[in-house]
């Protein structure tokens, strides 16, 4: 039985784990791609989908775990100009 | 602990005629002079912590920047739901440079709270 804290959970989590790509363009994306994906099966009602969407989304965490300490091996030079402060 | 502070307010050394300690040189104009030698015991001001906070909840894109007060309730007057509340506490978090473990943020669903936390925080930055 997967509850509505379990699922904000895995949404923290999932964040977090997306905030410690050192290339800005990714980072962005995982936050951005995280909050869509829960936002877009906000109102399931169907207790399997949601599941499977539980499912999916730990998946998806394994792999963000995964990948983010291939990225940290090789952090880019520089950082993006959208990281940069106006001056 | 406040005198003290007061006193070294009036006895600060201007920054430029320092040795350069390797200190970010760039935020000197604007925090007036840094203390060599003082140990980490300025907290941020309430009125400080405050105004960033809510800096934070008026650049969500769904929130209404004129609805948004000290005190306002993020699902109640603001209409958002709880995967909002997460957006914004992680926002609020990376603007702190704090880490809130995940029992204490699903307590905080409102702007009063979020202020409270960030203030009694030790290290908030």
């Amino acid at each position: 039985m997967v509850d509505k804290a379990q699922v904000i959970s895995l949404c923290r989590s999932l964040l977090r784990a997306g905030r410690q790509y050192p290339d800005y363009n990714i980072r962005e994306y995982a936050k951005r791609r995280t909050l869509d994906g829960f936002r877009m099966n906000k109102n399931l009602t169907d207790h399997s989908k949601v599941e499977e969407a539980y499912a999916e989304g730990k998946k998806q965490l394994e792999v963000v775990e995964r990948v983010v300490k291939v990225y940290l091996a090789y952090p880019p030079k520089t950082k993006n100009i959208m990281e940069l402060k106006l001056q | 602990m406040a005198l003290r502070n007061a006193l070294l307010r009036h006895l600060r050394v201007p920054v430029q005629n320092l040795a350069v300690r390797g200190s970010n040189q760039s935020q000197i104009g604007f925090l007036g002079s840094m203390r060599a030698f003082s140990s980490h015991d300025d907290h941020l001001s309430k009125q400080d912590v405050v105004d960033r906070v809510l800096d934070v909840v008026k650049s969500f894109p769904k929130v209404d920047p004129a609805k948004v007060t000290p005190e306002v309730h993020f699902q109640k007057d603001l209409g958002l739901d709880s995967l909002d509340t997460v957006e914004i506490v992680m926002a609020i978090e990376e603007e702190f440079k704090l880490e809130i473990p995940d029992k204490e943020a699903d307590k905080i669903d409102s702007c009063s709270l979020a202020i409270e936390y960030v203030f009694n925080h030790p290290m908030s930055s």
